[in-house]
């Protein structure tokens, strides 16, 4: 947790989550552990099951580093179907925290 | 291309030929075939149709396939009777489903009013009160529930950082045992309610199935609530992206059968874990769960069991076990009285070598899941004797069956096109090696020779089992006819039964996909000028429905097309009249019946006195021919006033290769198709007769033969070869027309492989295509039938000429 004055980093969610975006979204993640995380799904148009798993995974590292996770700009697409998965919360806030 | 995409272009390959299967079904039951295996057939195709345009939510395909599934549904259960009636309405039904898929496919749409006029006709089959029943009236499925979420879990020890990583999972694993019990007591309500349990396999995953398909599907049923468990997935650095890590429990409440659940997992269901159970019924639910005993100790101790197979960290298993108890006998959200392995749920298969202790206990769990699934299976069946259940047994044993018999894979075309090709150019390059180490003098008794010859087996045979790979039967393309003559014959009021035969005929894939216009062309025609009205039929004392026959088959190396009508045959005295007042032959023209048949090629020829919608465009047959002869085949007519007329179309097995008859004329080498020749002769001088002092014709045996100088008739020399200097081939056209083809010699015979001619430079006439010999030179392939009819389509000219 030395980092956690970094910058905040972004990642935008390419549009279609699926099979194939789930190990490159798992890199791109990992490479960004240890800052805080804005996650921009304004283009998402299909979620699958194993980038939820991706994202979910993020979502207890993060929480684990007590660092904030959050979804921006959730395109509808990516909240009806976050919706259909069970609604699972992946933004996490740690207390007293501040981006 | 997207992946979304590309799952879509399988659904529609496939819905192709689901909609061949469930044609040739519906034809088999029009002709009377009430087997149940039949209408089974054809209702899973139509099912299997539906869904999968469930997954790609293709709302008007769906309606339209269940309506159309329920009253093959209703046919099954032996409610409704197959009648000529019924089985005409299935055959339009069938129709209107091929042009939703197409219209799916395309993104067009169909034509409503015949949607809707289908849909009465087929709710007109079953009786009103059951159509009710039913629900057909209205949309077949359930739509609109999608945000009916009630709550949403929440992993509380994961938001607490954690020293020590082991623990952690630990306490997650506790966590997923304790989520659901956490959930708001919101159980046995009015309504029925299903709860299952999913759990998806990495293997559903990477088969491109999608859970959110398959839960948004489930949605379709009724109102469901989902809860997923996100328990075992682990951080971020120890996450395999494709391993599957969630599982979900959903209630679904309402109307919906189990076997319409079942249904909504039918293609994902060996790549998960699947429990369905009725919510809040303890004995259907206790048939599902454990059928031990003592679950609280017998369900740990088999984790231990389990896992004492492999290296764990034992502190980290007593943790476990000592937290056992309490979760376990929680009730999970369905309120149900026995334990469901219900962290188990999500167990990674993860590789040992680097797996951590929480992913050692998972896989304890699993061990101890797989155990209790391995006894569910016996317990499951018999306490809910459910009729549908036989019916399903027995449809996935029908549907093992059939793919038992033929395994096959699918190839892209262009990599076999690619071999093929390959395979050419060997059968090229062997030639060639042959023709050095001939030409090198070698004894043919060498060893070298003696190789030469047993790779040049080999390669025929790696040759013939490449084009054996494109070869096709040609069912895809008949089992389009079917609709093509219902259309015609309704619009032209006629009644019209097609008969067809040898569809397994097998050609060369690039063959097929040319055959399509020429028959659809040939039926069009026969249907529309061929067969009479149902009036002049009853009139000429025939049936009044007429018979079309489509036939293929093989013959002499070449697949033949047969379509033959039996009716009013061709009017030769018109035909004649109307190629004389086209100008096409000259007034006074003496023509054989077999001449004149063959006059409704020519370029221009229509007999139509008015133009209608589907033949007789003022481009006829001529065009047919020129398509079929672009393919390398013949056509030819026979005909019989009254009693009916036969095309036959002849075509080349293959585009690919040919067995040849390398000849020379004026110094080039040519290869004449040995399927044309018939015999091979030394002219003699006083055989020979010219016929108007310029046309040779020779005589052989009892008959004239026309003699053509291959060298002149190609414009490679202008001067005639005596015909004693030489050897006549004798060759026969696919007319049944004989010609002698005299040459300067023969070399030998030999397979070739084709190049197109037209695709690198030109049609030329008299030429088919070229090839490359062995030399590396090119030599070109004779069209033998191109330079009979020449030969013979002169005798009109100079006839013309004489009597001007």
């Amino acid at each position: 947790m030395s980092e956690t004055d970094t910058n905040v980093a972004e990642v935008s969610l390419c549009p279609v989550l699926d099979l194939q975006a789930a190990e490159p979204l798992r890199a791109e993640l990992m490479a960004l552990r240890g800052r805080p995380l804005q996650v921009d799904a304004s283009q998402v148009s299909r979620l699958g099951g194993l980038c939820l798993q991706v994202l979910l995974s993020a979502r207890m590292s993060w929480a684990e580093d007590g660092l904030p996770l959050r979804i921006e700009q959730a395109s509808e697409g990516f909240l009806e179907q976050l919706a259909a998965f069970g609604a699972p919360q992946i933004d996490f806030e740690p207390e007293g925290a501040s981006l | 291309m997207d992946p979304f995409e590309s799952i879509k272009a399988t659904f529609f390959q496939e819905c192709d030929e689901l909609l061949t299967d469930m044609e040739s079904g519906l034809l088999a039951m029009e002709a009377g075939d009430d087997d149940s295996e039949t209408i089974n057939a054809v209702f899973r195709a139509v099912h299997s149709v539906k869904g999968g345009a469930g997954a790609f939510g293709l709302d008007e395909l769906i309606r339209f396939a269940h309506i159309f599934e329920t009253v093959l549904d209703e046919m099954r259960s032996d409610r409704l009777h197959l009648t000529d009636e019924v089985a005409k309405v299935l055959l339009r039904a069938s129709d209107v489903l091929a042009d939703h898929v197409a219209a799916a496919r395309s993104g067009g749409s169909v034509d409503e009013g015949r949607t809707l006029g289908m849909i009465a006709d087929l709710q007109g089959l079953i009786d009103q009160e059951r159509a009710a029943e039913l629900g057909l009236d209205g949309d077949g499925s359930d739509d609109g529930a999608d945000e009916d979420f009630g709550f949403v879990p929440i992993v509380l020890s994961l938001d607490e950082p954690a020293a020590d990583a082991p623990e952690v999972d630990v306490a997650a694993l506790m966590a997923a045992a304790t989520a659901p019990a956490g959930a708001p007591p919101q159980a046995t309500t009015a309504a029925p309610a299903w709860l299952v349990t999913f759990r998806p396999k990495a293997e559903m995953y990477a088969k491109a199935n999608e859970t959110g398909l398959v839960l948004r599907e489930l949605a379709r049923l009724g109102d469901v609530e989902v809860v997923v468990d996100t328990a075992a997935v682990p951080p971020l650095d120890q996450l395999s992206a494709e391993q599957a890590y969630l599982s979900w429990t959903i209630r679904l409440r309402g109307e919906a059968t189990e076997s319409d659940v079942r249904e909504v997992f039918e293609f994902v269901e060996d790549d998960c874990e699947l429990i369905i159970c009725r919510d809040g019924e303890p004995e259907a639910a206790s048939a599902e769960t454990p059928t031990v005993d003592d679950p609280e100790s017998d369900a740990p101790a088999s984790a231990v069991e389990a896992a004492a197979a492999a290296p764990l960290d034992l502190e980290a298993l007593l943790a476990r076990v000592q937290g056992e108890p309490a979760p376990e006998a929680a009730p999970p959200p369905a309120a149900m009285p026995q334990p469901v392995p219900e962290p188990a749920q999500a167990a990674p298969k993860a590789d040992p070598a680097n797996m951590d202790v929480a992913g050692l206990i998972a896989l304890a769990e699993q061990a101890s899941l797989d155990h209790v699934q391995a006894a569910a299976p016996p317990a499951k069946t018999e306490p809910k004797p459910d009729p549908k259940a036989d019916a399903r047994a027995e449809r996935t044993a029908a549907a093992a069956g059939a793919t038992a018999a033929t395994p096959t894979i699918r190839v892209d075309l262009d990599r076999v096109d690619r071999l093929i090709n390959a395979v050419g150019e060997l059968v090229i390059q062997q030639a060639m090696l042959s023709q050095r180490v001939f030409e090198s003098g070698l004894a043919r008794s060498s060893d070298v020779a003696l190789g030469l010859e047993d790779l040049e087996l080999l390669t025929r045979e790696i040759q013939d089992s490449v084009m054996a790979i494109r070869a096709q039967p040609v069912k895809s393309v008949f089992q389009r006819m079917p609709r093509l003559v219902r259309e015609v014959a309704d619009m032209v009021g006629k009644k019209v039964r097609l008969v067809m035969d040898g569809e397994n005929t097998e050609v060369d894939k690039t063959v097929i996909e040319r055959l399509s216009d020429p028959i659809t062309h040939m039926l069009r025609n026969a249907i529309d000028h061929g067969l009479e009205t149902p009036e002049e039929r009853e009139a000429g004392g025939k049936a009044i429905e007429g018979t079309v026959r489509l036939a293929a088959l093989h013959r002499g190396g070449r697949i033949v097309i047969e379509v033959q009508d039996d009716g009013r045959g061709i009017n030769r005295p018109r035909v004649r009249g109307i190629a004389v007042a086209k100008g096409l032959i000259a007034e006074d023209a003496v023509l054989s019946d077999d001449e004149i048949d063959n006059l409704i090629f020519l370029p221009g020829f229509s007999t139509a006195d008015v133009v209608s919608d589907i033949s007789g465009r003022g481009v006829g047959m001529d065009v047919v021919k020129r398509s079929i002869q672009a393919l390398g085949g013949r056509i030819s007519i026979t005909s019989e006033p009254s009693k009916g007329s036969k095309f036959s179309m002849s075509l080349p097995l293959t585009l690919a290769v040919l067995d040849g008859m390398v000849v020379s004329a004026a110094e080039q080498t040519l290869v004449a198709p040995l399927s044309n020749i018939v015999e091979s002769l030394t002219p003699r001088a006083e055989d020979v007769h010219l016929v108007g002092g310029r046309d040779a014709v020779i005589r052989i045996r009892d008959t004239f033969v026309p003699l053509i100088d291959v060298g002149m008739a190609l414009g490679f020399r202008d001067e005639p070869l005596p015909p004693a200097s030489g050897v006549a081939v004798l060759v026969e056209s696919e007319g049944g027309g004989k010609a002698a083809l005299l040459v300067e010699a023969i070399q030998g015979q030999r397979q070739v492989v084709i190049k197109s001619l037209e695709a690198n430079y030109q049609h030329i006439h008299g030429v088919a295509a070229a090839t490359i010999l062995g030399d590396g030179r090119v030599a070109l392939i004779l069209d033998v039938d191109a330079l009979v009819t020449t030969s013979r389509r002169k005798a009109p000219r100079i006839e013309k000429r004489m009597a001007v």
